[in-house]
């Protein structure tokens, strides 16, 4: 079933698309290709893992999938839009409608409650102030935190954290979950829970990018891309 | 259109100053004592001013004086040339009698004035300002003693030059504590002097001349004393307000006829009033302006605490700025959290100020001025903004990649 709804998707437009991304570091007189012609396509409802080895470019491509950085040069199309030119204050914007992150660091603000940290996108966001909290309750609710809703990052476990870190990246409807070695400071059994609400929200129909150097947990999702020395070399579309 | 709201981000930065909160007390401490001390020094400022208006009200708006020498300069100040460190004119009966000849409708008085010790049977009192005038100044100066308390010197004793002395309520009391100072005899450079009365307190003391430690006696008897018939000042109480200045003219003009233009001098209780009220105004703000440099040390503490901060705090930025904030709402968060440290700061600052001002009103003259208060309180906001741009600015430009990738 999930494999005929992704085959499907496939023929549609992707909604997010690289095509020939060129991202040039310049030190002193030497410059640095990171990445070097990289074409991929992101479907609606798909789950993707981006590994690679260190140095192969994963983080800088992680970057531009997640709109934090602009490339030197190609296109990126966002639901066939593109959107490779935009300022900071556009990108900002389109970051908030479009992305959800979730860090290896969960990146809680520190002594502010569960309800609060999940909030937060909606302060960025035109979502009126009233309905902020009942929405945060439902994405806690929805990761299994209900009852941790007041606790503040220092009162939860690593594993919980992530969670409250999960439910922020969902609070705003996004098109895509960015995840950045998500069970990178868990343990494995909290990691594997993780995990675990990563495939559920996958079958809801969310579409997840995970980053990652781990190939084990790679292969957790649907497709596979692998780059090295700054080039994609498996199952970039 | 910003997001989030003035509103919101005001809020978010309340909270984050208030998480911190021994760190955010010890970094308003700055501009707690700056804004303390500026409020202190201007109520003192302030008391001060409407402590001598006071006393110069109870002297009367219709008095006129003429003293020896140049008391003003031409900016409205007290001089501070030759002409009034040495003063050679001297004034003598002749000279009230010459006002009193050419001008109507006033009532002078000849001032005489010597410093004496006084003793009584048991205490020596020296540096004592005996003043000698006629049986007329204590009804000008309002200064009859109350019923029970004596009585001023008659018309008769004026004449005579009798030994009679009428006590301010601090020196009668000092010379015999205890006791009733009334019809006590004291000793003036070994003559016996009668105390026939003792004038109420006057209330409030502080530093300077002292109403309540003067004493007065016929004219004749400072004469006798000093060993000549040099006048001091001669005092000239119109019958109204109204004829002051026409008054001060025609003395001038009279004066003129016989002395050099910077031989004496004119004036009354406003024109004095002024110099001293311009000179307490300056010295308040040249004692305001040193107090003001501490909220300029305490503008650069909340600087650097900023700094600190953002440093601290800079994957909270990243994220932010990851999940949608705009750089411009970075920049107005921090600016807040600055702005809400040192409002933090003026706010104790001038609740500390009011107080103090409350205990040393016991002492000493001391009012807090609105416009002292609203002073504080702008220049503290002012700090916050002017010391909070550069840190809030770091903060705003910080990249979202930098900032979560900041261990």
């Amino acid at each position: 079933m999930t494999q005929l709804l992704s085959k499907k998707s496939k023929t549609s437009q992707p909604v997010l698309e690289l095509k020939d991304i060129v991202k040039t570091y310049t030190s002193g007189n030497t410059t640095f290709n990171a990445l070097d012609g990289v074409s991929i396509c992101i479907h609606q409802g798909e789950f993707v893992s981006i590994t690679g080895p260190s140095g192969s470019g994963k983080s800088t491509l992680m970057h531009i999938v997640g709109l934090l950085d602009n490339p030197t040069d190609g296109k990126v199309l966002l639901e066939g839009q593109d959107i490779s030119h935009l300022n900071e204050e556009e990108l900002a914007k389109t970051r908030n409608v479009t992305l959800g992150f979730v860090f290896q660091q969960f990146n809680l603000l520190p002594k502010t409650s569960s309800a609060e940290n999940v909030s937060l996108p909606l302060l960025y966001s035109d979502v009126p102030k009233s309905e902020r909290l009942p929405r945060a309750i439902e994405m806690l609710t929805k990761v299994g935190l209900s009852d941790k809703l007041k606790n503040t990052p220092a009162q939860l476990s690593g594993g919980q954290q992530q969670r409250v870190a999960i439910a922020r990246a969902l609070i705003n409807n996004p098109k895509i979950i960015m995840a950045d070695e998500p069970t990178g400071n868990l343990d494995s059994k909290s990691g594997k829970e993780i995990i675990a609400l990563f495939h559920q929200l996958h079958h809801e129909g969310h579409t997840i990018i995970l980053v990652t150097h781990d190939m084990d947990l790679a292969k957790q999702a649907e497709r596979i891309i692998i780059i090295k020395d700054g080039k994609v070399t498996s199952n970039p579309c | 259109m910003l997001k989030p709201s003035i509103g919101d981000l005001f809020q978010s930065s309340i909270r984050a100053v208030l998480k911190n909160k021994s760190r955010t007390l010890l970094t308003s401490l700055g501009i707690i004592i700056g804004v303390t001390s500026v409020i202190l020094l201007t109520s003192i400022g302030n008391g001060l001013t409407i402590y001598i208006n006071q006393q110069f009200e109870s002297l009367g708006s219709n008095s006129i004086f003429i003293s020896p020498g140049k008391i003003f300069n031409d900016k409205g100040g007290f001089s501070s040339g030759e002409s009034s460190r040495f003063v050679t004119t001297k004034f003598s009966i002749a000279d009230v009698n010459n006002i009193k000849r050419n001008i109507r409708g006033v009532t002078v008085l000849p001032m005489a004035a010597t410093i004496v010790e006084i003793k009584s049977n048991k205490i020596t009192k020296d540096n004592i300002t005996l003043a000698g005038s006629t049986n007329q100044l204590g009804e000008l100066l309002n200064r009859l003693p109350s019923a029970g308390n004596g009585r001023w010197f008659t018309l008769e004793e004026y004449n005579k030059g009798s030994p009679v002395l009428v006590m301010g309520y601090t020196i009668a009391n000092d010379l015999f504590p205890g006791g009733n100072p009334l019809n006590r005899t004291v000793i003036i450079k070994g003559k016996n002097y009668k105390i026939i009365g003792v004038v109420d307190k006057k209330g409030s003391s502080f530093g300077g001349p002292d109403q309540d430690s003067q004493v007065y006696t016929p004219l004749d008897v400072v004469f006798n004393i000093n060993g000549n018939e040099d006048l001091a000042q001669i005092m000239i109480k119109t019958s109204s307000k109204d004829i002051v200045e026409s008054t001060k003219s025609e003395l001038n003009k009279l004066f003129l006829k016989k002395y050099d233009k910077d031989a004496f001098t004119v004036f009354d209780s406003s024109q004095l009033l002024s110099s001293i009220n311009s000179i307490i105004g300056t010295l308040t703000i040249a004692l305001t302006g040193i107090a003001a440099i501490s909220l300029v040390v305490g503008g650069i503490g909340i600087m650097n605490i900023m700094l600190v901060t953002v440093s601290e705090r800079t994957r909270e930025i990243g994220l932010r700025k990851a999940i949608g904030a705009f750089p411009n709402a970075i920049l107005i968060q921090f600016l807040f959290e600055a702005v809400i440290l040192s409002g933090i700061g003026g706010f104790i600052g001038i609740v500390l100020g009011a107080l103090g001002t409350a205990a040393i009103n016991n002492f000493f003259p001391a009012q807090v001025t609105l416009g002292s208060v609203s002073l504080a309180f702008g220049v503290s906001f002012a700090v916050g903004i002017i010391f909070g741009v550069a840190p809030a600015r770091k903060a705003s430009q910080l990249s979202p990649i930098e900032a979560l990738r900041y261990e």
